[in-house]
C-alpha cells in the first residue's frame, strides 16, 4: 500500500500555486516570532484565528486542523494546570490547600496553550500548502548547496518506502510469532531488535542502490545543476514580505510598550 | 473416499485497506484441505497476498470469517496462528537479524515457546532440508542472496506449522534456484504432509509442480480447480492478463491434429507427439529403416 | 567488426578480497545491435554491465584489468559524467532507481546533472514519455506508479541522457506478468524506432529470443556462448550443463524431437510461431 510521503495536499488555491515558497517560509517564521512576542491569550487567539483563516483561504479542509488543535489542547490543559504555580499576580480565583490559583495564572496557561496551537497550526498550514519540491527549491534558491537539497528531497522521496518496509518487516516477524503487544515496555523494546535489525539493513541497501543509480545519471559530475522548475518572487510576494516585516516591527513595539503582554517578565 | 479435512475455511470474506479504496477482497470463499498444494495466481493487486494474510491473522476480515484448524482468526492470538500457519516472505532481508544461521532459524520455534530440545531438533532438520546444515554458525549477512533465501525458508519450516504460505518463491532466481526451492516444497508437501499455498505469477512452476490452482482478479476468485484445467483455459487467464505457458499455447494451436488442449509440460507434449507421429519412418525426415 | 560501439578486451575483475567475478571477457558489440545476456546467478552478468557502464571502476571498488571501450572512450580513463552521455543503465529494482518525486522530476534528473539547458530538458520529456507509453504522466507522483510503470519511467529517464548504448539489468525480475509485458513492449519499440544499442540481461528467455539479435551466455565469469537466438538455443547440451537458464519451451521441444529423429537440425527454431508451423507440418505430413 503506497503511503504518503508528506502531508502536502494539492489544491488549486492562490496560496498553493501563486506564492513563492520562500515567501511562505518567511511568513511562517513571522508567525513564530509573533507567537513569542505576545503572551496575552486574546492577542494569541486572534493570531491563531488569522492563521486558520489563511489555511481556509488556501482551501485546506477544516478537519485537517483538527490534529494540530488537539495536540495543542494537551499543552493548554498542561499550561492551565502548571503555570498558576509560577504566576501569582491578579485576583485569586481558586484555593486548593496551600496553593492559590489566580486569574492571570490561568490566563497565562491559556496563552501558552494558544501559543503552541499557533505555531503548530502555522507549520501545518505551511506544510500542507507547499509541495516538497517547492520547499527544496526554495531552500536551494536561498543558498542551500545542491547536494544537501538532494539529500532532503531523497529523504522525502523515501519516507513512504521506508514506512512500507517497516510495515512489511513487522508483519514478517509477527508471522514468526513475534508479539510486540505484550510484556512490559522494557521487554517490548528488546523485542524490537527483530524489527530494527532488518530495517537498518534494508535502509542501507536501498541507500546504496539509490546512490549507484544517481551516479549512473552523473549526479555530482558538475559544480551546479540546472533546474527545470522555476520559482520567482512576484509583486504579491514582495507585498507579503513587506507586510510581515511591518507586522514584526509593530509586534516588537507593542512588546516594548507592554501591549499584548499579560505578564511582564515572562516570554 | 471422504475428502481430507478442511484446514482453512474462508467464508464470504471482504477486506479493504481504507474505506475510500475498492475492496481488496470481495466476498471471497475458499476451502483448503489438509495436504493441498495450491497456487494463488493473479496480477499484482488481484488480492492474492491480501487473502493469504488472512490465513495467519495478519489481516482480519472486515466481513466474513476465516477459520484455521478450528480457530477463528478474529479471536485467535498471533502465536496460536503462527503455530498453525507459517508465512514465508519473499525478501529474506525482511526477516534476518540474528548473529548466526542457527539462531535465525531458531527465532520462530522459540517464539512458540517450544522446549529447547524440540527447538534444536526442528532447526537442525530444517537447516538440513535446505542444505544449510554446515553453515549453522555462519553470519547470515555474509551469505549470498540464494542462501539467505534458503535461510528464510528454513526459519519458517522450523516452526513446524502444518500449513505453509510462501510468497513468490521464485522471483529473481535462476533455473537452479527455482528447481531447488520447488523440489523442497514439493517434498515438504508430499513427505511431511504439509498443506502448502504458493503465491505466484510464474506459470511455469505452477504447471510443473503445483496440482491445484486458484486464480484471483480484482479481489475475487475467478477460478479454482486442478491446474491442468485452469492453465489450459485461455479465456479465464485472459481476464487477468495472464497467458498459458508457451507449450500449452502450442498444444492448443495443434488441436486439429488431436493434441489435447491441456498439455502442461514439454514432456507431455513430446509423448503426445510420439503417439501421433508414431514409429513410422515416413514421419521422420531422412532416417529410413530406423526403428523405435 | 568495424568500429564496435562496445569493445571489451581481456577484462578481469575482482571485488576486494574475493575471487574474480569476471575472468577474461572479450566482447564486441556493434552499433544498433540488441544483445541479450543470460546465465545463472553469480555468473557475473551484473558486474559486466557495471563495467560497460563505467560504474566499475569509478564508483565501485575492486581490481580491474583489461580494457573496456565505449564509443571509442576507455572507461577507465574517461570521467563518469562523459561516459554517462554514452551509456545509460536501467537497474533491477524499480524502487531505488527513481529519484524524483514526480515523473517529470525523475526524467529531468540526469540532464539536470549534466547542466543541460532547462528549455531543452523540458522539450525532451514528452518525447521520452511517448517512447515508453506514458504520455501525460509528467505530474504523476512516482510512488503511486505500478512496478511496470516505474521501470518504464526508469527507461525514459535513461533515454533522456541521449545515450548511444542502453543497458538493462534484469529489468523485469521484480515485475508481475503485466509489468513484464509493458517493459518488453517498450524494448521492442526501441529496437524498431531508435538507433540505440541495447544490452539486456534477462531470465525471460521466451521474450528475449523474440527481440534479441544475439544472445550471450555467461557462467562463472566467462562468456560460454555467443550467437543469434536460433544457434544459441540449439546448443542445448551446453546450456543444460551450465544449468542457469530455461530454454524457451518450444526450443526444448524441438531439441527433443531432433534427438529422436523427427526433425532436422536445420529446422530448429526458438520462436513460437515458427515452431507451431513446423510441428503442424509434421503432423500434417503424417496424416497425408
Amino acid at each position: 500500500m503506497p503511503v504518503g510521503y508528506s502531508i502536502y495536499v494539492e489544491k488549486p488555491s492562490y496560496v498553493h500555486q501563486r506564492i513563492d515558497p520562500r515567501t511562505k517560509l518567511f511568513a511562517l517564521c513571522t508567525s513564530f516570532v509573533l507567537a513569542l512576542l505576545f503572551n496575552n491569550p486574546a492577542y494569541l487567539g486572534v493570531l491563531l484565528a488569522g492563521v486558520i483563516a489563511i489555511g481556509l483561504w488556501a482551501r485546506l479542509p477544516l478537519k485537517s486542523f483538527r490534529a494540530y488543535l488537539l495536540f495543542a489542547l494537551w499543552f493548554l490543559i498542561l499550561g492551565v494546570v502548571i503555570w498558576p504555580f509560577y504566576i501569582s499576580q491578579g485576583a485569586v480565583v481558586l484555593r486548593l490547600g496551600s496553593m492559590q490559583f489566580t486569574s492571570d495564572g490561568l490566563l497565562f496557561g491559556l496563552a501558552m496553550g494558544l501559543r503552541v496551537a499557533l505555531m503548530v497550526t502555522a507549520a501545518g498550514v505551511w506544510m500542507m500548502s507547499t509541495s516538497p519540491q517547492h520547499i527544496t527549491l526554495g531552500l536551494l534558491r536561498l543558498g542551500l548547496p545542491y547536494k544537501a537539497g538532494m539529500a532532503l528531497s531523497s529523504t522525502i522521496r523515501f519516507v513512504p518506502l521506508i514506512n512500507a518496509e517497516r510495515a512489511t518487516i513487522i508483519e514478517a516477524q509477527r508471522a514468526r510469532g513475534l508479539d510486540l503487544n505484550r510484556g512490559n515496555p522494557f521487554r517490548r523494546a528488546v523485542r524490537y531488535v527483530a524489527v530494527i535489525g532488518p530495517m537498518l539493513v534494508r535502509t542501507l541497501d536501498m541507500a546504496q542502490s539509490l546512490a549507484l543509480a544517481m551516479e549512473a545519471r552523473a549526479f555530482g559530475a558538475r559544480p551546479g545543476r540546472t533546474m527545470i522548475t522555476e520559482i520567482r518572487l512576484r509583486r504579491v510576494d514582495w507585498y507579503i514580505l513587506i507586510g510581515c516585516v511591518l507586522l514584526i516591527a509593530v509586534a516588537v513595539t507593542f512588546r516594548v510598550l507592554g501591549i499584548g503582554v499579560l505578564v511582564r517578565g515572562y516570554l | 473416499m471422504a475428502k481430507p479435512e478442511v484446514v482453512i475455511d474462508v467464508h464470504e470474506v471482504s477486506y479493504t485497506y481504507a474505506p475510500a479504496l475498492p475492496l481488496a477482497l470481495d466476498h471471497v470463499s475458499l476451502q483448503i484441505h489438509k495436504g493441498d498444494f495450491l497456487a494463488l495466481l493473479g496480477q499484482n493487486g488481484a488480492g492474492k497476498t491480501t487473502l493469504a494474510k488472512t490465513f495467519n491473522g495478519l489481516l482480519r476480515p472486515v466481513t466474513g470469517s476465516v477459520t484455521v484448524g478450528g480457530l477463528d482468526t478474529r479471536n485467535a492470538s498471533i502465536a496460536s496462528l503462527a503455530a498453525r500457519v507459517g508465512y514465508c516472505y519473499q525478501n529474506p532481508d525482511h526477516q534476518i537479524f540474528n548473529r548466526t544461521v542457527y539462531m535465525e532459524a531458531a527465532f520462530g520455534p522459540r517464539n512458540l515457546k517450544l522446549p529447547p530440545e524440540e527447538v534444536a531438533t526442528r532447526v537442525e532438520h530444517a537447516l538440513r532440508l535446505v542444505g544449510l546444515a554446515d553453515q549453522r554458525d555462519a553470519y547470515p549477512f555474509l551469505l549470498g542472496k540464494g542462501e539467505r533465501q534458503k535461510l528464510a525458508v528454513a526459519s519458517v519450516l522450523a516452526m513446524g506449522s502444518p500449513i505453509l504460505v510462501v510468497d513468490e518463491p521464485t522471483t529473481g532466481l535462476d533455473l537452479r534456484g527455482i528447481r531447488s526451492i520447488m523440489t523442497l516444497l514439493k517434498q515438504w508437501n508430499e513427505h511431511e504432509e504439509r498443506t502448502i499455498v504458493i503465491i505466484t505469477h510464474d506459470l511455469h512452476i505452477v504447471a510443473e509442480y503445483i496440482p491445484r490452482t486458484v486464480v484471483m482478479a480484482q479481489g475475487k476468485i475467478i477460478a479454482d480447480g486442478p491446474t491442468r484445467s485452469i492453465l489450459s483455459d485461455g479465456a479465464v487467464l485472459a481476464t487477468t492478463g495472464l497467458k498459458p505457458p508457451q507449450i500449452t499455447r502450442v498444444a492448443q494451436r495443434l488441436g486439429h491434429h488431436g493434441i489435447p488442449p491441456d498439455v502442461m509440460t514439454v514432456d507431455e507434449m513430446l509423448s503426445h507427439l510420439r503417439t501421433a507421429l508414431g514409429s513410422d519412418t515416413r514421419a521422420r525426415s531422412g532416417q529410413p529403416g530406423r526403428s523405435m | 567488426m568495424s568500429d564496435p560501439v562496445v569493445h571489451i578486451e581481456g577484462l578481469i575483475f575482482r571485488y576486494p578480497d574475493r575471487d574474480p567475478v569476471l575472468c577474461d571477457i572479450n566482447l564486441q558489440i556493434s552499433r544498433g545491435e540488441f544483445v541479450g545476456i543470460t546465465g545463472p546467478s553469480g555468473a557475473g552478468k551484473t558486474t559486466l554491465c557495471l563495467c560497460m557502464k563505467g560504474l566499475i571502476p569509478h564508483v565501485i571498488g575492486g581490481t580491474m584489468r583489461g580494457r573496456v571501450t565505449v564509443q571509442g572512450m576507455n572507461t577507465r580513463k574517461t570521467e563518469p559524467a562523459v561516459l554517462a552521455q554514452s551509456v545509460a543503465m536501467v537497474f533491477q529494482d524499480p524502487e531505488t532507481q527513481i529519484v524524483g518525486l514526480t515523473v517529470e522530476e525523475d526524467l529531468a534528473f540526469g540532464p539536470e546533472n549534466l547542466m543541460r539547458p532547462a528549455g531543452q530538458i523540458r522539450e525532451a520529456i514528452p518525447r521520452a514519455l511517448h517512447t515508453v507509453g506514458l504520455t501525460g504522466y509528467e505530474r504523476r507522483e512516482t510512488y503511486r506508479l505500478s512496478g511496470g510503470q516505474k521501470q518504464r519511467v526508469a527507461i525514459a529517464s535513461a533515454l533522456m541522457m541521449e545515450p548511444e548504448v542502453l543497458i538493462l539489468d534484469e529489468p523485469t525480475s521484480e515485475l508481475d506478468p503485466l509489468g513484464k509485458d509493458e517493459v518488453f513492449e517498450v524494448v521492442r519499440r526501441l529496437r524498431e524506432e531508435r538507433q540505440v544499442t541495447i544490452i539486456m540481461v534477462e531470465h525471460e528467455v521466451e521474450q528475449l529470443a523474440s527481440v534479441a539479435d544475439r544472445i550471450i551466455q555467461m557462467d562463472h565469469g566467462r562468456i560460454v556462448a555467443d550467437a543469434p537466438p536460433r544457434e544459441f538455443f540449439h546448443q542445448a547440451a551446453l546450456l543444460r550443463r551450465t544449468g542457469g537458464e530455461r530454454l524457451p519451451q518450444v526450443a526444448e521441444l524441438l531439441l527433443a524431437l531432433e534427438a529422436e529423429g523427427y526433425v532436422e537440425p536445420d529446422d530448429f527454431t526458438p520462436y513460437e510461431e515458427e515452431a507451431v508451423a513446423l510441428v503442424d507440418r509434421l503432423l500434417q505430413r503424417k496424416r497425408d
